[in-house]
Protein backbone atom coordinates (compact mmCIF):
# COMPACT_ATOMS: atom_id res chain seq x y z
CA UNK A 1 0.00 0.00 0.00
CA UNK A 2 1.54 3.71 -0.83
CA UNK A 3 -0.51 6.36 0.84
CA UNK A 4 -0.67 9.22 -1.08
CA UNK A 5 -2.13 13.05 0.35
CA UNK A 6 -3.18 16.19 -1.51
CA UNK A 7 -2.58 19.33 0.26
CA UNK A 8 -4.22 21.47 -2.70
CA UNK A 9 -6.90 21.68 -4.89
CA UNK A 10 -6.69 25.07 -6.30
CA UNK A 11 -3.92 27.96 -7.22
CA UNK A 12 -5.42 29.46 -4.05
CA UNK A 13 -6.02 27.14 -1.45
CA UNK A 14 -5.23 27.04 1.74
CA UNK A 15 -1.37 27.81 2.26
CA UNK A 16 -1.02 25.98 5.48
CA UNK A 17 -1.79 22.52 3.87
CA UNK A 18 1.07 21.30 3.21
CA UNK A 19 2.79 21.80 6.75
CA UNK A 20 -0.60 20.37 8.16
CA UNK A 21 -0.39 17.33 6.19
CA UNK A 22 2.72 16.64 7.04
CA UNK A 23 2.67 17.12 10.54
CA UNK A 24 -0.89 15.69 10.89
CA UNK A 25 0.49 11.81 10.00
CA UNK A 26 1.91 9.51 7.78
CA UNK A 27 2.08 10.09 3.96
CA UNK A 28 4.86 8.10 1.30
CA UNK A 29 3.63 11.03 -1.06
CA UNK A 30 1.69 14.39 -1.30
CA UNK A 31 0.38 15.54 -4.09
CA UNK A 32 -0.97 18.76 -5.16
CA UNK A 33 -3.24 20.62 -7.71
CA UNK A 34 -2.82 24.05 -8.88
CA UNK A 35 -3.98 24.07 -12.47
CA UNK A 36 -7.47 24.68 -13.60
CA UNK A 37 -8.43 26.40 -17.02
CA UNK A 38 -8.35 29.50 -15.73
CA UNK A 39 -5.26 29.20 -14.01
CA UNK A 40 -3.67 28.75 -17.23
CA UNK A 41 -4.63 32.34 -18.63
CA UNK A 42 -3.58 33.85 -15.13
CA UNK A 43 -0.41 32.08 -15.02
CA UNK A 44 0.28 32.74 -18.75
CA UNK A 45 -0.52 36.88 -18.13
CA UNK A 46 2.25 36.19 -15.03
CA UNK A 47 4.67 34.85 -18.24
CA UNK A 48 3.50 37.68 -20.13
CA UNK A 49 4.67 40.28 -17.78
CA UNK A 50 8.24 38.36 -16.56
CA UNK A 51 9.40 35.35 -18.59
CA UNK A 52 10.99 34.03 -15.33
CA UNK A 53 7.17 33.62 -13.83
CA UNK A 54 4.51 31.15 -15.42
CA UNK A 55 4.72 28.85 -12.23
CA UNK A 56 2.35 28.75 -9.06
CA UNK A 57 4.50 31.14 -6.72
CA UNK A 58 2.53 29.58 -3.25
CA UNK A 59 3.76 26.58 -4.07
CA UNK A 60 7.03 27.94 -3.76
CA UNK A 61 6.26 29.80 -0.32
CA UNK A 62 4.79 26.22 0.96
CA UNK A 63 8.52 24.51 -0.40
CA UNK A 64 10.39 27.37 1.54
CA UNK A 65 8.26 26.49 4.50
CA UNK A 66 8.15 22.68 4.55
CA UNK A 67 10.62 20.96 1.84
CA UNK A 68 12.92 20.44 4.70
CA UNK A 69 10.11 19.20 6.55
CA UNK A 70 9.04 16.58 4.01
CA UNK A 71 12.72 15.54 3.08
CA UNK A 72 13.35 14.54 6.61
CA UNK A 73 10.01 12.56 6.99
CA UNK A 74 10.31 10.58 3.69
CA UNK A 75 7.84 12.05 2.06
CA UNK A 76 7.66 12.95 -1.65
CA UNK A 77 6.34 15.87 -3.10
CA UNK A 78 4.51 15.87 -6.61
CA UNK A 79 2.66 18.75 -7.87
CA UNK A 80 1.46 20.30 -10.97
CA UNK A 81 2.41 24.12 -9.91
CA UNK A 82 5.25 23.92 -12.61
CA UNK A 83 2.42 25.59 -14.62
CA UNK A 84 3.63 27.68 -17.59
CA UNK A 85 7.68 27.31 -16.52
CA UNK A 86 7.75 23.80 -14.20
CA UNK A 87 11.80 24.39 -15.23
CA UNK A 88 11.65 28.05 -13.73
CA UNK A 89 9.84 26.42 -10.45
CA UNK A 90 12.78 23.97 -10.21
CA UNK A 91 15.45 26.18 -10.22
CA UNK A 92 13.90 28.34 -7.92
CA UNK A 93 13.50 25.23 -5.78
CA UNK A 94 16.82 24.43 -5.66
CA UNK A 95 17.79 27.85 -4.17
CA UNK A 96 15.61 26.85 -1.61
CA UNK A 97 18.99 25.26 -0.40
CA UNK A 98 17.71 22.13 1.94
CA UNK A 99 19.31 19.80 -1.17
CA UNK A 100 16.25 17.93 -2.24
CA UNK A 101 16.30 16.35 -5.37
CA UNK A 102 14.05 17.37 -7.74
CA UNK A 103 12.71 15.81 -10.88
CA UNK A 104 10.88 18.02 -13.58
CA UNK A 105 7.97 17.00 -15.94
CA UNK A 106 8.16 18.79 -19.36
CA UNK A 107 6.91 18.69 -22.53
CA UNK A 108 3.11 19.73 -22.64
CA UNK A 109 4.05 23.28 -23.96
CA UNK A 110 2.49 23.34 -27.68
CA UNK A 111 2.26 27.17 -28.26
CA UNK A 112 4.93 25.79 -31.14
CA UNK A 113 1.72 24.34 -32.68
CA UNK A 114 -0.65 26.97 -31.63
CA UNK A 115 1.03 30.33 -32.31
CA UNK A 116 -1.89 31.93 -31.86
CA UNK A 117 -2.83 31.48 -28.45
CA UNK A 118 -1.42 32.60 -25.12
CA UNK A 119 -1.10 29.01 -23.67
CA UNK A 120 -0.88 25.84 -25.05
CA UNK A 121 -0.66 22.72 -23.24
CA UNK A 122 -1.65 18.75 -23.64
CA UNK A 123 -2.85 17.10 -20.85
CA UNK A 124 -0.15 14.22 -20.26
CA UNK A 125 -0.10 11.45 -17.84
CA UNK A 126 1.69 9.64 -15.17
CA UNK A 127 4.59 8.10 -16.82
CA UNK A 128 6.61 10.79 -16.67
CA UNK A 129 5.87 11.78 -12.79
CA UNK A 130 6.90 7.47 -12.25
CA UNK A 131 10.25 7.28 -14.09
CA UNK A 132 11.49 10.86 -11.54
CA UNK A 133 9.90 8.89 -8.30
CA UNK A 134 11.68 5.56 -9.38
CA UNK A 135 14.68 7.98 -9.77
CA UNK A 136 14.69 8.62 -6.23
CA UNK A 137 13.04 12.33 -6.23
CA UNK A 138 12.29 14.39 -2.75
CA UNK A 139 9.97 16.83 -5.42
CA UNK A 140 8.49 16.33 -8.79
CA UNK A 141 7.04 19.13 -10.20
CA UNK A 142 5.70 19.36 -13.74
CA UNK A 143 3.51 21.03 -16.49
CA UNK A 144 0.20 20.66 -17.16
CA UNK A 145 -0.48 16.75 -16.37
CA UNK A 146 -3.92 15.57 -15.59
CA UNK A 147 -4.89 15.94 -11.86
CA UNK A 148 -5.12 12.35 -11.27
CA UNK A 149 -1.56 11.77 -12.41
CA UNK A 150 -0.13 13.10 -9.46
CA UNK A 151 -1.75 9.91 -7.89
CA UNK A 152 -1.12 7.42 -10.47
CA UNK A 153 2.83 8.31 -11.20
CA UNK A 154 3.78 7.55 -7.41
CA UNK A 155 1.40 4.60 -7.24
CA UNK A 156 2.63 3.25 -10.96
CA UNK A 157 6.07 3.57 -9.13
CA UNK A 158 5.70 2.04 -6.00
CA UNK A 159 3.84 -1.41 -7.79
CA UNK A 160 5.80 -1.31 -10.65
CA UNK A 161 2.80 -1.05 -13.80
CA UNK A 162 3.29 -1.67 -16.85
CA UNK A 163 1.27 1.10 -20.01
CA UNK A 164 -0.95 -1.78 -20.04
CA UNK A 165 -2.59 -2.45 -16.62
CA UNK A 166 -5.51 -0.82 -17.59
CA UNK A 167 -7.46 -1.78 -13.91
CA UNK A 168 -4.70 -0.84 -11.56
CA UNK A 169 -4.19 2.63 -13.52
CA UNK A 170 -8.34 3.44 -13.72
CA UNK A 171 -8.56 2.48 -10.21
CA UNK A 172 -5.33 5.32 -8.99
CA UNK A 173 -6.93 7.30 -12.03
CA UNK A 174 -10.47 7.32 -9.74
CA UNK A 175 -8.57 7.78 -6.63
CA UNK A 176 -6.48 10.80 -8.12
CA UNK A 177 -10.06 12.47 -9.25
CA UNK A 178 -11.15 12.07 -5.36
CA UNK A 179 -8.18 13.91 -4.19
CA UNK A 180 -7.66 16.27 -7.06
CA UNK A 181 -9.88 18.97 -5.66
CA UNK A 182 -9.13 18.86 -2.15
CA UNK A 183 -11.40 19.19 0.61
CA UNK A 184 -14.58 18.64 -1.51
CA UNK A 185 -13.67 14.64 -1.36
CA UNK A 186 -13.37 15.39 3.25
CA UNK A 187 -16.94 17.16 3.16
CA UNK A 188 -16.63 20.60 1.36
CA UNK A 189 -19.09 21.60 -0.66
CA UNK A 190 -21.19 19.34 0.45
CA UNK A 191 -24.54 18.97 -0.11
CA UNK A 192 -25.21 17.59 3.52
CA UNK A 193 -23.01 20.02 5.17
CA UNK A 194 -25.43 20.23 7.75
CA UNK A 195 -24.67 16.48 9.05
CA UNK A 196 -20.85 16.58 9.40
CA UNK A 197 -18.35 18.81 11.36
CA UNK A 198 -17.72 21.16 7.93
CA UNK A 199 -16.02 23.66 9.52
CA UNK A 200 -12.81 23.07 9.04
CA UNK A 201 -12.25 19.65 6.47
CA UNK A 202 -9.13 18.20 6.97
CA UNK A 203 -6.90 17.15 3.62
CA UNK A 204 -7.80 13.34 1.76
CA UNK A 205 -5.61 10.66 1.37
CA UNK A 206 -5.74 7.99 -0.86
CA UNK A 207 -3.92 4.39 0.59
CA UNK A 208 -3.89 2.85 -3.31
CA UNK A 209 -3.20 -0.85 -3.17
CA UNK A 210 -1.40 -2.95 -5.62
CA UNK A 211 -4.40 -3.55 -7.97
CA UNK A 212 -5.20 -0.07 -7.94
CA UNK A 213 -7.78 -0.06 -5.53
CA UNK A 214 -7.87 2.48 -2.50
CA UNK A 215 -9.31 3.33 0.64
CA UNK A 216 -9.72 7.37 0.80
CA UNK A 217 -9.30 8.61 3.91
CA UNK A 218 -7.59 11.57 6.04
CA UNK A 219 -5.65 12.60 8.57
CA UNK A 220 -6.99 11.22 12.05
CA UNK A 221 -8.37 14.67 14.36
CA UNK A 222 -9.09 16.63 10.84
CA UNK A 223 -12.53 18.02 10.48
CA UNK A 224 -14.46 17.19 8.07
CA UNK A 225 -15.64 13.92 7.26
CA UNK A 226 -14.65 10.90 4.71
CA UNK A 227 -17.82 8.79 3.94
CA UNK A 228 -19.34 7.08 0.87
CA UNK A 229 -21.38 10.61 0.38
CA UNK A 230 -18.64 12.68 0.26
CA UNK A 231 -16.38 10.86 -2.09
CA UNK A 232 -19.38 10.34 -4.32
CA UNK A 233 -20.00 13.53 -4.77
CA UNK A 234 -16.24 14.26 -5.80
CA UNK A 235 -16.82 11.23 -7.98
CA UNK A 236 -19.14 13.35 -9.69
CA UNK A 237 -17.64 16.40 -9.89
CA UNK A 238 -16.28 17.29 -13.60
CA UNK A 239 -16.93 14.49 -15.46
CA UNK A 240 -19.17 13.80 -18.45
CA UNK A 241 -19.26 10.38 -19.91
CA UNK A 242 -18.83 7.83 -17.35
CA UNK A 243 -15.91 6.29 -19.92
CA UNK A 244 -13.60 9.06 -18.66
CA UNK A 245 -10.69 9.93 -20.97
CA UNK A 246 -7.19 10.19 -19.99
CA UNK A 247 -3.64 10.21 -21.44
CA UNK A 248 -3.04 6.98 -19.77
CA UNK A 249 -6.06 5.14 -19.58
CA UNK A 250 -9.47 5.19 -19.83
CA UNK A 251 -11.44 5.00 -16.31
CA UNK A 252 -14.90 3.91 -16.60
CA UNK A 253 -16.94 5.36 -13.42
CA UNK A 254 -20.20 2.97 -13.83
CA UNK A 255 -17.82 -0.08 -12.71
CA UNK A 256 -16.66 1.99 -9.52
CA UNK A 257 -17.71 0.08 -6.14
CA UNK A 258 -17.66 2.49 -3.44
CA UNK A 259 -18.52 1.30 -0.13
CA UNK A 260 -18.07 2.23 3.90
CA UNK A 261 -14.70 1.94 5.65
CA UNK A 262 -13.85 2.21 9.05
CA UNK A 263 -11.47 4.98 8.50
CA UNK A 264 -13.02 6.52 4.91
CA UNK A 265 -14.81 4.79 2.06
CA UNK A 266 -13.46 1.83 -0.35
CA UNK A 267 -12.86 2.38 -3.83
CA UNK A 268 -12.59 -0.88 -6.28
CA UNK A 269 -13.56 -3.19 -9.25
CA UNK A 270 -12.59 -0.07 -11.25
CA UNK A 271 -12.23 -1.39 -15.31
CA UNK A 272 -10.11 0.32 -17.17
CA UNK A 273 -9.43 0.27 -21.10
CA UNK A 274 -6.99 1.88 -23.64
CA UNK A 275 -6.42 5.67 -23.83
CA UNK A 276 -7.20 7.01 -27.26
CA UNK A 277 -4.67 8.36 -29.87
CA UNK A 278 -4.83 11.93 -29.26
CA UNK A 279 -4.20 13.99 -26.19
CA UNK A 280 -6.11 16.58 -25.40
CA UNK A 281 -5.05 20.26 -25.50
CA UNK A 282 -5.71 22.99 -23.06
CA UNK A 283 -5.53 26.53 -25.49
CA UNK A 284 -6.20 30.01 -23.71
CA UNK A 285 -6.44 32.99 -25.64
CA UNK A 286 -7.13 36.61 -24.86
CA UNK A 287 -10.79 37.14 -25.98
CA UNK A 288 -10.54 40.76 -24.91
CA UNK A 289 -11.60 43.00 -22.54
CA UNK A 290 -14.48 42.98 -19.96
CA UNK A 291 -16.25 45.36 -17.44
CA UNK A 292 -19.16 45.54 -15.48
CA UNK A 293 -21.41 46.53 -12.82
CA UNK A 294 -24.22 45.90 -10.58
CA UNK A 295 -27.28 48.38 -10.64
CA UNK A 296 -29.49 48.40 -7.25
CA UNK A 297 -32.68 49.48 -8.37
CA UNK A 298 -34.63 50.11 -4.96
CA UNK A 299 -38.61 49.29 -4.32
CA UNK A 300 -40.85 50.11 -6.54
CA UNK A 301 -40.94 50.51 -10.74
CA UNK A 302 -38.21 48.05 -11.08
CA UNK A 303 -38.69 47.03 -14.55
CA UNK A 304 -39.01 50.56 -15.78
CA UNK A 305 -35.70 51.66 -13.72
CA UNK A 306 -34.16 48.81 -15.43
CA UNK A 307 -35.28 50.23 -18.83
CA UNK A 308 -34.32 53.57 -17.98
CA UNK A 309 -30.44 52.81 -17.30
CA UNK A 310 -30.39 50.40 -19.78
CA UNK A 311 -31.47 52.97 -22.22
CA UNK A 312 -29.46 55.36 -21.15
CA UNK A 313 -26.25 53.67 -21.00
CA UNK A 314 -27.17 52.01 -23.92
CA UNK A 315 -27.56 55.18 -25.74
CA UNK A 316 -24.31 56.66 -24.48
CA UNK A 317 -22.00 53.69 -25.09
CA UNK A 318 -23.54 52.41 -28.06
CA UNK A 319 -25.36 48.74 -27.27
CA UNK A 320 -22.33 46.23 -28.59
CA UNK A 321 -21.25 43.42 -26.37
CA UNK A 322 -23.57 44.81 -23.54
CA UNK A 323 -24.55 41.65 -21.61
CA UNK A 324 -27.73 42.54 -18.91
CA UNK A 325 -29.63 40.68 -16.35
CA UNK A 326 -32.09 42.07 -14.25
CA UNK A 327 -32.32 39.49 -10.62
CA UNK A 328 -35.76 40.29 -8.98
CA UNK A 329 -34.32 39.78 -5.48
CA UNK A 330 -36.78 42.35 -4.46
CA UNK A 331 -39.74 41.93 -2.40
CA UNK A 332 -43.08 44.13 -2.10
CA UNK A 333 -43.54 45.69 1.01
CA UNK A 334 -40.37 44.46 2.76
CA UNK A 335 -39.42 45.52 5.99
CA UNK A 336 -35.43 45.66 4.90
CA UNK A 337 -33.46 48.29 2.24
CA UNK A 338 -32.11 45.44 0.89
CA UNK A 339 -34.86 42.84 0.36
CA UNK A 340 -36.15 45.72 -1.22
CA UNK A 341 -34.27 46.06 -3.96
CA UNK A 342 -33.87 44.51 -7.43
CA UNK A 343 -29.93 44.03 -8.87
CA UNK A 344 -29.18 44.91 -12.45
CA UNK A 345 -25.93 43.36 -13.78
CA UNK A 346 -24.20 44.51 -16.98
CA UNK A 347 -21.13 43.31 -18.66
CA UNK A 348 -19.41 44.77 -21.56
CA UNK A 349 -16.95 42.07 -23.84
CA UNK A 350 -15.04 44.52 -26.37
CA UNK A 351 -12.20 43.85 -28.63
CA UNK A 352 -11.28 47.58 -27.68
CA UNK A 353 -9.69 48.50 -24.03
CA UNK A 354 -10.79 51.81 -24.91
CA UNK A 355 -14.29 50.96 -24.64
CA UNK A 356 -14.01 49.05 -21.49
CA UNK A 357 -12.74 51.62 -19.61
CA UNK A 358 -15.55 54.20 -21.45
CA UNK A 359 -17.88 52.06 -19.79
CA UNK A 360 -16.83 53.22 -16.12
CA UNK A 361 -17.23 56.45 -16.98
CA UNK A 362 -20.32 56.25 -18.57
CA UNK A 363 -21.78 54.09 -16.02
CA UNK A 364 -20.84 56.53 -13.27
CA UNK A 365 -21.72 59.61 -14.94
CA UNK A 366 -25.25 58.63 -14.65
CA UNK A 367 -25.40 58.60 -10.97
CA UNK A 368 -27.49 62.30 -10.42
CA UNK A 369 -29.45 61.73 -13.96
CA UNK A 370 -30.93 58.60 -14.21
CA UNK A 371 -33.90 56.20 -11.86
CA UNK A 372 -34.63 57.46 -8.17
CA UNK A 373 -32.30 55.62 -5.83
CA UNK A 374 -29.39 55.25 -8.19
CA UNK A 375 -26.57 53.02 -6.66
CA UNK A 376 -24.55 50.41 -8.22
CA UNK A 377 -22.96 47.87 -5.54
CA UNK A 378 -19.07 48.57 -6.38
CA UNK A 379 -17.73 51.40 -8.54
CA UNK A 380 -17.01 49.81 -11.95
CA UNK A 381 -12.82 48.98 -12.69
CA UNK A 382 -10.73 49.97 -15.59
CA UNK A 383 -11.35 46.67 -16.87
CA UNK A 384 -9.74 43.51 -17.45
CA UNK A 385 -8.57 41.80 -20.18
CA UNK A 386 -10.67 38.35 -20.28
CA UNK A 387 -9.37 34.96 -21.70
CA UNK A 388 -11.33 32.31 -24.13
CA UNK A 389 -10.41 28.67 -23.68
CA UNK A 390 -10.63 25.82 -26.16
CA UNK A 391 -9.90 22.27 -26.13
CA UNK A 392 -7.96 20.91 -29.16
CA UNK A 393 -6.89 17.57 -29.65
CA UNK A 394 -3.26 16.18 -31.46
CA UNK A 395 -1.89 12.91 -31.93
CA UNK A 396 0.06 11.84 -29.01
CA UNK A 397 3.78 12.00 -31.51
CA UNK A 398 3.14 15.44 -31.80
CA UNK A 399 4.17 15.69 -27.61
CA UNK A 400 7.57 14.90 -26.14
CA UNK A 401 6.90 13.83 -22.90
CA UNK A 402 10.16 14.02 -20.83
CA UNK A 403 11.13 13.42 -17.34
CA UNK A 404 14.28 15.26 -16.08
CA UNK A 405 15.88 13.13 -13.36
CA UNK A 406 17.52 14.47 -10.42
CA UNK A 407 20.63 13.57 -11.90
CA UNK A 408 19.56 16.13 -14.85
CA UNK A 409 19.10 12.72 -17.09
CA UNK A 410 16.37 13.39 -19.70
CA UNK A 411 14.38 10.56 -20.45
CA UNK A 412 11.29 10.89 -23.03
CA UNK A 413 8.67 9.01 -21.95
CA UNK B 1 -44.74 15.30 -1.47
CA UNK B 2 -44.11 18.43 -2.94
CA UNK B 3 -40.84 18.88 -1.25
CA UNK B 4 -37.19 20.40 -2.54
CA UNK B 5 -35.25 17.83 -4.34
CA UNK B 6 -32.42 18.24 -2.11
CA UNK B 7 -34.54 16.40 0.73
CA UNK B 8 -33.05 13.46 -0.61
CA UNK B 9 -30.73 14.05 -3.35
CA UNK B 10 -27.06 15.27 -2.98
CA UNK B 11 -25.51 17.42 -6.06
CA UNK B 12 -22.39 18.71 -7.27
CA UNK B 13 -22.27 20.94 -10.32
CA UNK B 14 -19.23 22.54 -11.79
CA UNK B 15 -17.08 23.74 -15.21
CA UNK B 16 -15.23 21.83 -17.94
CA UNK B 17 -14.33 24.84 -20.14
CA UNK B 18 -17.64 26.04 -21.58
CA UNK B 19 -19.59 23.19 -20.53
CA UNK B 20 -21.77 22.64 -16.98
CA UNK B 21 -21.55 19.14 -15.44
CA UNK B 22 -24.41 17.91 -12.67
CA UNK B 23 -23.85 15.10 -10.79
CA UNK B 24 -27.19 14.18 -8.68
CA UNK B 25 -27.26 11.06 -5.98
CA UNK B 26 -29.44 9.44 -3.66
CA UNK B 27 -28.55 7.06 -0.59
CA UNK B 28 -30.60 4.08 -1.14
CA UNK B 29 -31.50 1.51 -4.68
CA UNK B 30 -34.95 2.67 -4.76
CA UNK B 31 -34.69 6.23 -4.30
CA UNK B 32 -32.47 5.79 -7.87
CA UNK B 33 -35.06 3.47 -9.26
CA UNK B 34 -37.08 6.57 -8.68
CA UNK B 35 -34.83 9.48 -9.56
CA UNK B 36 -33.82 7.68 -12.83
CA UNK B 37 -37.20 7.43 -13.79
CA UNK B 38 -38.37 11.09 -12.72
CA UNK B 39 -35.23 12.91 -13.56
CA UNK B 40 -35.16 13.10 -17.15
CA UNK B 41 -32.83 15.47 -19.54
CA UNK B 42 -36.44 16.67 -20.28
CA UNK B 43 -37.61 17.03 -16.85
CA UNK B 44 -34.13 18.91 -15.73
CA UNK B 45 -34.52 21.41 -18.22
CA UNK B 46 -38.48 21.91 -16.90
CA UNK B 47 -36.52 22.42 -13.46
CA UNK B 48 -33.79 24.44 -14.45
CA UNK B 49 -35.07 26.73 -17.59
CA UNK B 50 -32.13 28.33 -18.16
CA UNK B 51 -30.72 24.86 -19.50
CA UNK B 52 -30.01 24.84 -23.13
CA UNK B 53 -28.67 20.61 -24.51
CA UNK B 54 -28.63 18.23 -22.04
CA UNK B 55 -27.12 15.40 -22.22
CA UNK B 56 -27.88 12.43 -19.12
CA UNK B 57 -25.34 9.73 -17.85
CA UNK B 58 -26.86 7.04 -15.84
CA UNK B 59 -24.22 5.77 -12.84
CA UNK B 60 -26.12 3.28 -11.14
CA UNK B 61 -23.27 1.98 -9.19
CA UNK B 62 -23.25 4.94 -7.56
CA UNK B 63 -26.96 5.64 -7.70
CA UNK B 64 -26.40 9.32 -9.35
CA UNK B 65 -27.38 11.08 -12.52
CA UNK B 66 -24.21 12.87 -14.20
CA UNK B 67 -26.15 15.73 -16.53
CA UNK B 68 -23.72 17.60 -19.15
CA UNK B 69 -25.01 20.97 -19.96
CA UNK B 70 -22.94 21.74 -23.45
CA UNK B 71 -22.40 25.52 -23.77
CA UNK B 72 -24.18 26.82 -20.70
CA UNK B 73 -20.95 28.70 -20.10
CA UNK B 74 -20.31 30.03 -23.33
CA UNK B 75 -16.12 30.58 -24.02
CA UNK B 76 -15.89 29.12 -20.20
CA UNK B 77 -14.93 30.76 -17.10
CA UNK B 78 -13.03 33.74 -17.92
CA UNK B 79 -15.15 34.99 -20.86
CA UNK B 80 -18.84 33.58 -19.15
CA UNK B 81 -21.40 36.52 -18.32
CA UNK B 82 -23.40 34.32 -17.04
CA UNK B 83 -24.63 34.83 -12.82
CA UNK B 84 -22.28 32.01 -11.63
CA UNK B 85 -19.95 31.58 -14.48
CA UNK B 86 -18.25 28.16 -13.13
CA UNK B 87 -22.06 26.41 -12.40
CA UNK B 88 -20.78 26.36 -9.12
CA UNK B 89 -24.12 26.55 -7.61
CA UNK B 90 -26.29 24.65 -10.25
CA UNK B 91 -26.88 21.48 -8.04
CA UNK B 92 -27.70 23.75 -5.02
CA UNK B 93 -30.09 25.50 -7.35
CA UNK B 94 -31.30 22.15 -8.59
CA UNK B 95 -31.61 20.74 -5.20
CA UNK B 96 -33.75 23.94 -4.06
CA UNK B 97 -36.46 22.95 -7.11
CA UNK B 98 -39.77 21.11 -5.80
CA UNK B 99 -40.72 17.95 -7.10
CA UNK B 100 -42.94 15.37 -6.50
CA UNK B 101 -41.34 12.62 -3.76
CA UNK B 102 -43.02 9.15 -2.96
CA UNK B 103 -43.20 9.49 0.92
CA UNK B 104 -41.62 5.68 0.92
CA UNK B 105 -38.98 7.26 0.32
CA UNK B 106 -38.80 10.01 3.09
Amino acid sequence: MIRIGNASGFYGDRLGAVREMLEGGDLDVLTGDYLAELTMLILGRDRMRDANLGYAKTFLRQMEDCLGLAVEGGVTIVANAGGLNPLGLAAAIEKVGVGAKIGVVTGDDLRADFPESLTANAYLGAWGIAECVRAGADVVVTGRVTDASLVVGPAAARFGWARDDWDALAGATVAGHVLECGTQATGGNYSSFTSIDADRPGFPIAEVHADGSSVITKHEGTGGAVTVDTVTAQLLYEIGDPAYLGPDVVSHFDTITLEPHERGARISGVRGSPPPDTLKVCLNSLGGFRNGTTFVLCGLDVEAKADLVRRQLETALGPDGLTWTLARTDRADADTEETASALLHVTIKTSDPKRAKAFSRTAIELALGSYPGFHVTAPPSDGTPFGVYRAAYVPRDRVEHQAVLPDGKVITV
Amino acid sequence: MRLPLGTIAGARSGDKGGDANLGVWVRTDEAYAWLAEELTAARLKELLPEAGEVVRYELPNLRALNFVLPGLLGDGVASSTRFDPQAKGLGEWLRSRHVDIPEALL
